[in-house]
């Protein structure tokens, strides 16, 4: 569902992203994950046509965005790093128009639109402006954004950020059910228990380029520890003026 | 004493930075106009362009800084009154407003203007300081659209309906509507000038479309499947409904063909300079040449179907052709 040979994205001298290569199965969690600044969500622009590529290949749904923008958006769902909100819409008015410019038709919209709300717990906010919703709010409608049109892949780059547990498993629970009906979901994240308990492909990347990709299943030893040797492990250092520890 | 002096450096730092709400009445169409064409006017219309430039900067600099992280600060109450008496002193209208009371005590303006303006003045910075709702919920109820492209429009109309530009097009057309409503006739010779002035303040915001998208709006709009001619068609859609309302009371077919026009040529800076916008301020336009270029060719639109309403057709021509290329233009780029 998702092919990329040799994808590399360039900013003058800084290579974001170096020569990745992976595959990506109908109905699979793929976990891309990866330190601040390793290139995970230049990549993901790149995937879903927002960032043309200074070299390589990208297939999506059989498409190449680079030549099939269009046809590639209305195939795709993507909750964007930045969530990509109007200030001036309400949450509803987000989902609406998500609805009718993705050609769902108004009756089925509607059912969707009350359920959606319902699930993430948006239905108390749904005429709130995007300006004054919280931050989790506004992912959890960017989320119901990326899910409304019944995408073939979904996009999301880092959504389990800054949400409450409670909307974090409904989330998990939605992904793992779309996943169940084909549909290929592609994430970023920085949370690694839920990369592990969620993902059935791990991939990692490290300035840029890649250091694994695999099944899940055959990942040999804790998620959180082979992301620590292959990554990067972490350095802690001692902050000798916050003063001498107690017994 | 030293913290808050700390503090008030930060705000300083901070609105020199905001400096560019100089740049956009320096950018924006009707100012330049304005300033050609009554140059001679005296006194008075200084005073008037002056409030114009003080009232876009006239904000209480203490909003700077956020207010959960003010209340958070380790200030006793005693530095936290400083911080409030002093902090309009590093705004440098506050300084301005000085030199103007020297001004009116040399007499050459009336205390009675003066205090008007400055009236004004304390009222922008008292609105700035109170905690208002939100921006965008004042518009809330929007007419619907037909087609999919409703939300956007209703959207775009909200982003414009929080512009200056658009209040000083409503003036000039509920001036003209409040003369004609009292029984008063109108020369036919002051409805042009006056229809054209109007779509000439509404024009910078043509040349800004996206100002006030924000990086996430722009993100979505590269995200939905729509083209960009889409894209821009709402967006002139909404210019188009609040201009027709605007040029209603006064010349409306000259005033959709000038609307047309600027929308027509405000689309290359709309495409490829994006210039963010701040909103309850002027719309900062393109360079003044390309600014003057437009309301030329707005004049001459204008008035052309002012003569003969045939003349609107070459005006919806060229704007559809400006859309359709630029369109091209905002699907083609390298993002």
């Amino acid at each position: 569902m998702i092919k990329c040979r040799n994808l590399t994205r360039r900013f003058g001298e800084f290579t974001a992203v170096d020569g990745l290569s992976f595959h990506v199965a109908p109905g699979a969690i793929c976990a891309f994950l990866g330190p601040n600044g390793a290139g995970k969500s230049t990549t993901v622009k790149m995937l879903t046509g927002l960032l043309a590529p200074t070299g390589g290949e990208i297939e999506v749904c059989g498409l190449d965005p680079r030549t099939n923008p269009i046809e590639l958006k209305r195939r795709i769902g993507v909750l964007p790093e930045d969530l990509g909100l109007f200030d001036d819409l309400t949450v509803e008015e987000h989902l609406e128009l998500t609805a009718s410019v993705y050609g769902v038709a108004r009756q089925d919209a509607k059912g969707r639109i009350a359920q959606l709300l319902r699930a993430l717990s948006l239905e108390h906010g749904r005429r709130t402006f995007a300006s004054a919703c919280s931050h989790g709010m506004r992912k959890k409608t960017s989320f119901a954004m990326a899910l409304l049109p019944n995408p073939r892949v979904l996009f999301l780059d880092e959504p389990f950020e800054a949400i409450d547990p409670v909307t974090s498993k409904i989330m998990r629970d939605l992904l793992q059910s779309a996943s169940r009906r084909g549909i290929t979901v592609f994430l970023t994240s920085h949370i690694l228990p839920v990369a592990e308990e969620i993902a059935t492909q791990l991939i990692m990347i490290r300035k840029g380029k890649m250091v694994w990709d695999s099944p899940a299943s055959e990942l040999p030893q804790a998620l959180e520890q082979h992301y620590f040797d292959l990554v990067e492990s972490p350095v802690v250092e001692d902050l000798e003026w916050l003063g001498p520890p107690r017994s | 004493m030293a913290r808050t002096a700390a503090i008030l450096r930060a705000l300083a730092q901070a609105l020199r930075r905001d400096q560019k709400s100089i740049v956009a009445i320096v950018g924006n169409n009707f100012f330049i106009v304005t300033v050609l064409m009554l140059q001679n006017a005296g006194a008075f219309l200084d005073l008037i362009l002056g409030l114009i430039l003080l009232f876009t900067l006239s904000t209480d600099p203490l909003q700077k800084i956020p207010a959960s992280r003010l209340a958070l600060w380790p200030l006793e109450r005693r530095e936290r009154w400083i911080l409030r008496g002093a902090s309009p002193w590093v705004n440098p209208v506050t300084w301005l407003i000085g030199a103007g009371a020297v001004w009116v005590a040399r007499g050459k303006v009336t205390v009675g203007l003066w205090g008007l303006c400055g009236g004004l003045i304390a009222i922008s910075f008292i609105l700035s300081a109170l905690p208002i709702a939100p921006r965008a919920s004042v518009w809330r109820r929007i007419p619907r659209f037909p087609g999919p492209l409703n939300h956007l429009i209703r959207k775009n109309l909200r982003e414009m309906l929080c512009t200056l530009d658009f209040y000083v097009a409503l003036l000039l057309s509920a001036a003209v509507l409040a003369y004609r409503a009292s029984g008063m006739k109108l020369p036919a010779e002051a409805l042009m000038p006056i229809t054209l002035l109007a779509m000439v303040a509404l024009s910078s915001y043509a040349q800004c479309l996206f100002g006030l998208d924000g990086e996430s709006g722009l993100e979505r709009y590269r995200l939905l499947p729509v083209s960009g001619w889409q894209v821009l068609l709402a967006k002139d859609a909404a210019f188009l409904v609040l201009a027709v309302l605007v040029a209603l009371p006064l010349a409306p077919l000259a005033g959709l063909g000038a609307a047309l026009t600027a929308l027509a040529v405000g689309h290359y800076a709309t495409v490829n300079h994006r210039r963010e916008q701040i909103r309850w301020r002027f719309s900062a336009g393109a360079p003044v040449v390309e600014g003057l270029v437009q309301c030329a060719l707005i004049a001459m639109a204008g008035s052309s179907v002012g003569h003969s309403g045939w003349m609107i057709a070459p005006c919806v021509a060229a704007w559809a052709g400006s859309v359709w290329w630029y369109g091209r233009e905002w699907d083609g780029a390298d993002r």
